[in-house]
């Protein structure tokens, strides 16, 4: 840092290319050291890992080369399942809790009285911690007595009602009605944050030239959004391959295998099946087909 | 969607304001009633917790979960606060975020800065390799996380969990903060550098302050993911006295029954702070900056 | 509006208040490091030997009524033991399901507690063939502690022979129900499966069902599909079923599949229970919804808890047509990792904690059920505990819990295919043939 700040105005031409030589680095280094020591020595350990076969218990460790691999692809019904599962829940989470998100985001970006409190309302779901979440949900899913059948009968819909977690094929639409409740709240506060950065100048000079609201939101707002956008839309699919906390709570990856996802059949084989090597490998996958979907949608995004 | 026009009106003629503004007053109602009707959707699991938490524990289970509570008790608060060392676990948690969370937002921020606004041989490579560690779930790294805490000599400690925590928040941070110093013009920092001014001093007296909102969003993200974080928690520690509130609040569930009433009270207990936080971070989550910033 | 001016005073002062905040968080993990690190490295060198300051780590899964509890027990081995300071790490939780995992990760890691909480069988096993908990004979001799115990929670703690744990819990399942409901409905206690069949058919009439259950880990839905192995295969064969010894592909296991089927097809079961939680599924139960619950000694306990009148309660054990009548029921034990620092320390807890004196000093809920010989509930507090007891004590023969038969992998398997068969997506025989497919996958692999 001493280098930068006795730069004196007389030499700043000369100074500044070694400025910009170093200086990003001077301001990389805390979090590099922090990273590599704490997230990428961990990493590239489970790395070695996926490639062994070993129960993570013993000392019996034997290296397998890529059949670990090679049956998560080839051999694994479930793991080919659960990918699936992936799949649907990420092109669920792009489409409806981002919309959902923008769209409270350009509502409560307005002076609407009570706003406060309606943001607050809607990241409220992140507040609660996982136990109540997956209690209170199983509650209102609740075959018997839940809060969903009750409202759907009131209404008149009562030949709807069923019991969402249990039948096969709308447990994992039910769990994902469940990540929507928790997840608009997110992709809101940092659309919140983006709005924020656009000059209100901007907007006055359109509506005097005629622009109306559609006009604007789509030639001033979406514009201003767009790095909002990557961040929401290119973690929306990394977190959906994660997934694993409320299908781990609320279903338990159950009926029979049907809401499995990549991360909990990761987590069964790593921490309940003794097959840390084929765990790791999993996460592997998930990590290698996130960064293949993410990285080259924020490079092409982040050019300018 | 209507547009976001936070702006007075300017409208150029008489008729066409009042009828611009009726038309307005017409959208904001619909706006209103629709906003309103979501919202008690999304507040009905809070409603079932404030219920859950003042009855008892027969009441509940004799009369269901969405019965009104026959009688209101208090106690089980008492006994949330009191039994199983909750308070400690509370007191941890507090420490942790107070001490967690700025530090990883600054790091993080540091790292955003020349990524964002600097132009450096290995910029791009550096952030791809910041995202790698987005895309990893954290279950694989456990294990050797907790060898290291071992080595370290602060394993089953509240320390154990900072550097984890710091380092799983920093790729998302970083890839915040990034976006979002991207957004603030390029001039505004050359202006600065014609003027003399450092690449630190530019970091903290243009950059962080026009973050602002960006930075409190940061700060109330992290803040909830490190109050609720369970899992690194329960397998890096390990006695009662360090454990944090999340990892508390599963002994009210045994191995075979669950005091319902006693988690929700617990669990009302132990989001009052970050409600508090949410409610006084919100003022710093307003208003354009960048705007005021340019007409300089 | 502010300035920024004050956004940089709100930074100062975060930053300000993180390092006041590293400060005190610094200083309480330092403060502690001495009372636990040293002695411990002491304890390594000279255990237990009186004097020296030892930590004990003691791994469970008590919850925090429980902990309250057991407060007594660890203040007065503490009183007796000045030199041993137990900390007790307690990961409970709903069905314990964490439990495992933090201690395998404790483990896997190098830093093992002194002593810990296990259940028997294949739960067990992985712990015993990873060579991670030490054999205790040497302990049984030192402490006498054969004969302590009842003889066949020993037999089933054993593995090859050997004994790598000590005896905690004796518990058993069965079905209970609603006394006071059933004397007003004239309902009684079935003696063969027939009659337990046309309870159950007219409990349907009256409205109710038949028997609740919540499949949401697969353990508390296989207790009941356990029951038909039992009454389908008969003692013998059920053994050999879980020992993988006999085909799963034969027709007593299609048969019991069948029974599973016709339960829920005719409205007997809870509906829609794949998926709900064990804990939940007492909600019908209690209220008078449904007439039964397999559950076990516990439950005294749990209709405690709940503030439900034990006297209106009592159970049976579910007819099996078969002699001698056996019942579900599974040992928990305590273990020593072999990677402990305070073995020899962690040996006097448990000699302290499983002792009949201890024990009946302290009448806590978690000794109601205990494995000890000698010690029995208060009749008065725990009437169903010590009918229990007696049950326990002198059963001829019991059968596991697949669970703790079958290695957790395999297990699941089996929950598969339980489920699919509730949800119909399968045939019984198509389930019999699916799990004796995965045995055979799973034992291929082996």
């Amino acid at each position: 840092m001493s280098t930068i700040t006795k730069t004196s105005p007389n030499h700043r031409a000369t100074h500044r290319r070694r400025r910009l030589h170093l200086t990003p680095y001077l301001f990389l280094a805390p979090a590099l050291i922090w990273y590599l020591v704490f997230l990428v020595y961990p990493m590239y350990q489970s790395l070695t890992i996926s490639f062994m076969s070993w129960d993570g218990l013993s000392a019996n460790i034997r290296f397998i080369g890529l059949d670990n691999y090679r049956r998560i692809f080839f051999e694994d019904d479930t793991a080919r399942l659960a990918l699936w599962n992936n799949i649907l829940w990420t092109l669920g989470t792009l489409l409806i809790p981002t919309t959902i998100g923008l769209m409270l985001a350009v509502a409560l970006d307005r002076k609407l009285r009570g706003r406060t409190a309606l943001r607050a309302i809607f990241y409220g779901p992140a507040v609660l911690p996982l136990v109540a979440v997956g209690m209170i949900w199983a509650w209102m899913y609740n075959p018997q007595f839940g809060f969903i059948n009750y409202v759907l009968k009131a209404i008149g819909l009562g030949f709807l009602a069923r019991g969402w977690l249990s039948v096969y094929e709308t447990a994992l639409p039910a769990t994902f009605l469940t990540a929507v409740w928790g997840g608009v709240g997110f992709p809101m506060v940092l659309y919140l944050a983006a709005l924020q950065a656009i000059p209100q100048e901007q907007y006055e000079a359109a509506k005097m030239d005629g622009a109306n609201g559609r006009q604007l939101f789509w030639k001033i707002t979406m514009p201003w959004l767009r790095e909002a956008n990557v961040i929401v839309f290119s973690l929306a699919v990394i977190n959906s391959f994660k997934t694993f906390d409320l299908i781990y709570t609320m279903t338990y990856g159950g009926p029979g295998r049907a809401t499995q996802v990549l991360g909990t059949w990761m987590y069964f084989h790593a921490f309940q099946y003794y097959n840390a090597g084929y765990g790791a490998a999993i996460a592997w996958v998930i990590a290698i087909i996130t960064l293949v979907m993410a990285i080259p949608y924020i490079q092409r995004m982040s050019r300018d | 969607m209507t547009a976001t026009t936070n702006s007075g009106a300017n409208a150029k003629s008489l008729h066409r304001s009042a009828s611009m503004k009726a038309e307005q007053r017409f959208t904001d109602t619909v706006l209103y009633i629709v906003l309103i009707a979501m919202a008690i959707v999304w507040l009905v699991p809070f409603i079932i917790i404030v219920l859950t938490s003042v009855r008892s524990m027969g009441d509940l289970i004799s009369n269901g979960v969405f019965a009104w509570p026959k009688e209101i008790v208090l106690s089980n608060f008492d006994r949330a606060w009191n039994i199983g060392n909750f308070s400690t676990y509370f007191r941890n948690s507090l420490i942790l975020i107070v001490f967690k969370v700025p530090l990883g937002i600054v790091i993080a921020s540091l790292a955003a800065f020349p990524l964002a606004k600097m132009q450096f041989r290995f910029s791009n490579i550096i952030f791809v390799f910041f995202l790698i560690g987005l895309a990893i779930p954290i279950h694989v790294t456990l294990t050797p996380l907790l060898v290291m805490m071992k080595q370290l000599g602060i394993q089953g400690t509240l320390a154990a969990l900072i550097p984890p925590y710091v380092v799983f928040g920093l790729p998302f941070q970083i890839f915040v903060m990034r976006g979002f110093f991207r957004t603030v013009p390029s001039e505004l920092l050359e202006a600065a550098r014609i003027d003399g001014a450092t690449e630190w001093g530019n970091f903290w007296r243009i950059l962080m302050p026009l973050s602002a909102p960006a930075l409190a969003t940061l700060f109330i993200i992290d803040a909830l993911a490190t109050w609720n974080e369970l899992l690194i928690a329960l397998v890096l520690i390990s006695s009662n006295d360090s454990r944090t509130v999340p990892v508390g609040l599963l002994q009210f569930q045994g191995q075979f029954s669950s005091q319902y009433t006693q988690l929700m009270a617990g669990v009302l207990i132990s989001i009052t702070p970050i409600i508090l936080l949410y409610i006084f971070l919100q003022r710093y989550m307003v208003a354009g900056l960048t705007a005021g910033a340019l007409k300089e | 509006m502010f300035d920024r001016k004050n956004v940089m005073k709100l930074l100062a002062l975060a930053v300000l208040v993180s390092l006041l905040a590293s400060a005190c968080v610094a200083t309480p993990p330092q403060s502690a490091a001495p009372s636990s690190e040293q002695p411990s490295a002491g304890a390594a060198a000279q255990p237990a030997a009186g004097g020296e300051q030892i930590t004990l780590r003691w791994a469970n899964i008590i919850d925090a009524t429980g902990q309250e509890q057991w407060q007594a027990v660890v203040d007065a081995f503490q009183a007796k033991h000045p030199n041993i300071r137990v900390v007790s790490e307690s990961t409970a939780g709903s069905g314990a399901a964490v439990y495992p995992d933090v201690l395998k990760t404790s483990m896997a890691s190098g830093s093992p507690p002194d002593l810990f909480f296990m259940w028997g069988g294949s739960i067990a096993q992985p712990f015993i063939d990873a060579g991670q908990v030490m054999e205790l004979g040497p302990y049984y001799a030192q402490y006498g502690w054969d004969g302590k115990f009842a003889p066949w929670v020993v037999e089933r703690i054993k593995s090859d022979g050997k004994l790598y744990g000590v005896p905690y819990h004796a518990l058993g399942m069965g079905f209970w129900y609603n006394k006071t409901l059933w004397d007003e409905k004239g309902w009684t206690v079935p003696t063969t499966f027939a009659e337990q069949e046309e309870l159950c058919a007219k409990m349907k009439e009256a409205g109710m069902y038949c028997v609740s259950m919540g499949g949401k880990f697969g353990w508390h839905t296989m207790r009941v599909l356990d029951y038909f192995l039992e009454h389908h295969c008969g003692p013998e064969v059920h053994d050999q079923l879980n020992r993988l010894e006999v085909s799963w592909d034969q027709q007593c296991v299609i048969d019991s599949y069948a029974s599973f089927q016709k339960w829920v097809d005719n409205g007997w079961v809870v509906p829609d229970f794949l998926t709900i939680s064990p804990d939940d599924s007492r909600f019908p139960f209690f209220a008078g919804e449904a007439g039964l619950v397999l559950e076990g000694v516990w439950y005294e306990g749990v209709l405690k808890n709940n503030e439900q009148n034990v006297a209106d309660y009592d159970f049976y054990l579910p007819p099996t047509d078969h002699e001698p009548l056996r019942f579900s029921a599974f040992p928990e034990q305590w273990m020593i990792p072999s990677g402990a620092a305070n073995p020899d320390a962690a040996a006097l807890f448990i000699d302290f904690i499983t002792s009949p004196e201890v024990q009946k000093q302290f009448p806590i809920n978690d000794f109601a059920n205990s494995a000890t010989i000698g010690v029995n509930p208060d009749c008065n507090e725990w009437p169903l505990s010590c009918k229990w007891r007696e049950i326990i004590l002198t059963a001829e023969d019991t059968y596991p819990p697949t669970d703790q038969a079958f290695v957790k992998e395999l297990m699941d398997g089996f929950f598969e295919v339980q489920d699919a068969i509730v949800a119909k997506r399968l045939t019984p025989e198509e389930g019999a043939r699916l799990m004796q497919q995965r045995a055979e996958e799973w034992l291929a692999r082996q």
